[in-house]
């Protein structure tokens, strides 16, 4: 009998306890220190490595100037920042890529800057700042971390074969065919590759990886047009380049890329830092990676070879670091950034045992070879300082890139499609993301 | 003669008791549950699916725009050709390798238990090891698992993944993979039941396997097999990891299917309007299916 009156009162317990649950998980996470006056709540899109070097920069600012970090490495960054967008909760500062500040802006998810209240701003090169100008004319961002691609080459296999360093298309590509065919790790065996291609289009990357050799061939995507854009992808530059890639690289000699390009992404390419594949153009990130992989001696950093237009541009990209719209803590947040954007906040972040997070500083009056006592990156901070194009800012890339990734993506997967027709169909949709974002001319 | 009039009393108010009270009470925890993590996402998500969102500009209202938009896009409407065609195979083949399985592994043995245990392990594994692993049983190479296979007979190498011919039967081939053994498990409760009498008699009267399948068996798990083509009806339709993982969709947008669609146009393109859109017609069709598979599978059974 007595059990029998216990059951209700053991209900209600659970669902009070239930009740009581649900609440505290619906109250946000982290709030309880980002809702400290004192605290700041940091987003950066960054894996375990790189989190480990946040830590310390976070830790020395704290140390310094007693402000609290409440710091959040997020691996997929937009579907959460996206979730914590729609209860209108927003990280105060967030240190993501430059290419995703116009779509940020378009949101309405970032507070404008002026860069004057940030102390330090006259360190960073006006190259920098520019690339921070939103749609209309004000700055959305904080330059903080920048990079270029370059291409990284087996030196042992290169030298082993006889063959020069690689300087225009024609060399790459010949270079490329050595590596694929000549058994340039001497096992006999017919298993190596010349180059590794990020291919597929998931999250647009045979965009992200393809952009470089599209600038190289004298292609822009977008074109500005006034305070508008254009898209430029049935130029005969564009027709001559991609042609160019698909009968070369993807439906040319087998072996010259690897085989599962087309649907691969950076996270499983993986065949130059497990030694079968002789080249990668691709970010400098990389270097700690492929140190620890390969060694240092095995490969070496060269600026991307020359296209038909007569440049080695590359794409250029990087960390902004933005001030998440509508949080009250404006003071915090200048002093935050004038630290990661500091001589000291940039030297820490590029140094250290783990993945360093700043590749190319942001701070003028720092250079990264001599910050990491390693002239290989020389190489990318010339090709940043002189030879980089970047993704356009002001415009929402994300559906543009996405957009280009999907039509490049299956003009490469079909070796016998017209490549002219497949070009018209990708400007008449880029033309209508434009049309979308009121900004097609 | 004395008249009995029966006089009402005062009306009572009839509170509900505590013998029903106490079935509401524990459900309330999951009702709780279900309808925080669940109902009110879902609601957000219809809501959501007539506005283009933009949280910190306000919402605009565009009426049925989005449906519009993602009904009448190309790779949308290709989409929903590969997810039928995967639901459909995996959903199918699941079934056929599960029921298979379940007849070669009924029984109390030991040594069946822990075939039964491997056998399902790829239950219990997380999709996206999965992907990574038929990745790598994939490799378009004379170094993959299963071209290894084919080398040895003189076949190969097949570019299973990077060709749109192929990628998604090889899709296809991994979901059916991990769907079966789920299946046979339920089927295998289902044989449970089965009167053994019923098959000492059809052996007794000499008749055929295939004889003894379709009279006794297929019959009595007709209840287990509705429920399993019910569950994989569903799971066919919202498949995402698997292809996410394996392909990302492509090559070519050739193993597209609705729900990766709808995570590029949320995720990638940060169209939240478009893929909520997306989600509330897969939502619709599910529903659909589901109703449509429950009432045939009533059917059968009054039948």
């Amino acid at each position: 009998m007595r059990l029998r009156r216990a059951r209700p009162l053991a209900a209600a317990l659970a669902v009070s306890g239930l009740l009581f649950g649900t609440a505290a998980c619906g109250s946000g996470s982290g709030s309880a220190r980002a809702g400290d006056p004192n605290t700041l709540e940091v987003w950066t899109r960054s894996d375990p490595e790189s989190a480990q070097t946040y830590d310390r920069v976070f830790a020395a600012f704290t140390k310094k100037t007693g402000i609290k970090i409440d710091y959040q490495p997020v691996m997929n960054f937009d579907q959460q920042l996206q979730s914590r967008a729609s209860t209108k909760d927003l990280p105060d500062v967030m240190i993501n890529d430059t290419a995703l500040m116009g779509s940020y802006q378009a949101q309405g998810l970032l507070k404008p800057i002026a860069p004057a209240s940030i102390a330090g701003h006259d360190e960073i090169t006006a190259k920098s700042w520019a690339s921070t100008v939103g749609r209309d004319g004000r700055h959305y961002g904080i330059p903080y971390s920048r990079q270029a691609m370059t291409l990284f080459v087996r030196k042992d296999w290169r030298e082993k074969l006889g063959l020069p360093q690689p300087k225009t298309w024609q060399d790459t590509l010949a270079l490329a065919k050595a590596f694929a065919t000549r058994d340039p790790d001497g096992d006999g065996k017919k298993d190596t590759y010349g180059m590794v291609v990020p291919g597929s289009a998931q999250n647009g990357y045979v965009a992200w990886w393809g952009a470089s050799w599209l600038w190289q061939g004298g292609v822009r995507i977008l074109e500005q047009d006034g305070s508008g854009y254009r898209p430029a992808m049935d130029s005969p530059a564009a027709l001559r380049t991609v042609t160019w890639m698909k009968d070369n690289l993807f439906c040319g000699d087998n072996g010259v890329i690897q085989p599962s390009a087309l649907t691969s992404v950076t996270a499983n390419t993986t065949n130059f830092q497990d030694g079968n594949a002789g080249m990668y153009l691709t970010g400098p990130y990389n270097i700690s990676t492929f140190d620890k992989a390969l060694g240092k001696d095995k490969y070496e950093v060269l600026p991307a070879p020359s296209g038909p237009a007569g440049n080695n541009d590359v794409l250029a990209d990087g960390e902004n670091i933005y001030f998440g719209a509508k949080t009250g803590k404006a003071k915090l947040e200048q002093t935050l950034a004038a630290f990661l954007i500091s001589p000291e906040g940039q030297t820490l972040a590029m140094t250290g045992d783990h993945q360093p997070v700043v590749r190319i500083p942001v701070n003028s009056t720092l250079d990264a070879a001599e910050v990491r006592h390693d002239p290989r990156w020389s190489v990318v901070q010339k090709a940043y300082e002189t030879a980089s194009v970047q993704f356009p800012n002001a415009p929402d890339f994300a559906p543009i890139k996405q957009d280009t990734a999907d039509a490049l993506n299956a003009i490469f997967t079909y070796c016998g499609s017209d490549v002219r027709s497949g070009l018209k169909e990708l400007n008449d949709t880029l033309a209508g993301d434009l049309k979308d974002q009121e900004l097609l001319k | 003669m004395t008249a009995t009039v029966t006089t009402p009393g005062p009306r009572r108010v009839r509170f509900p008791g505590k013998r029903a009270v106490l079935p509401w009470l524990f459900l309330a925890p999951a009702l709780l549950l279900a309808l925080v993590f669940k109902f009110l996402p879902m609601g957000k998500g219809v809501w959501l699916s007539f506005f283009d969102v933009r949280p910190f500009l306000g919402d605009k209202w565009v009426g049925l725009d989005n449906y519009t938009r993602v009904l009448s896009d190309h790779r949308f409407q290709d989409a929903i050709g590969h997810t039928l065609l995967l639901g459909l195979g995996m959903s199918l083949g699941g079934i056929v390798v599960g029921f298979a399985l379940a007849l070669l592994l009924e029984g109390q043995a030991r040594s069946l238990k822990i075939i039964r245990t491997a056998v399902f392990l790829p239950v219990v594994t997380a999709t996206a090891v999965v992907g990574e692993m038929w990745r790598l049983m994939y490799y378009p190479t004379s170094d993959g698992l299963i071209n290894s296979g084919l080398g040895l007979l003189g076949l190969g190498p097949v570019p299973y993944l990077d060709n749109p011919d192929t990628a998604l039967w090889a899709t296809m081939a991994m979901g059916i993979w991990m769907l079966a053994p789920y299946n046979m498990v339920i089927i295998l409760a289902g044989l449970a039941g089965v009167d053994r009498s019923l098959y000492e008699a059809a052996a007794m009267d000499g008749v055929s396997l295939w004889q003894r399948l379709r009279h006794i068996t297929l019959p009595a798990i007709r209840p287990a097999l509705g429920i399993v083509l019910t569950l994989a009806a569903i799971r066919g339709l919202r498949v995402f990891t698997e292809v996410y993982v394996l392909t990302g969709g492509g090559p070519a947008g050739s193993t597209d299917v609705w729900m990766t669609r709808a995570y590029t146009l949320g995720f990638t393109r940060n169209d939240i309007g478009g893929a909520s859109a997306a989600s509330v017609v897969l939502l619709c069709v599910t529903l659909l299916l589901t109703v449509t598979v429950n009432y045939l599978r009533k059917r059968g059974d009054a039948r």
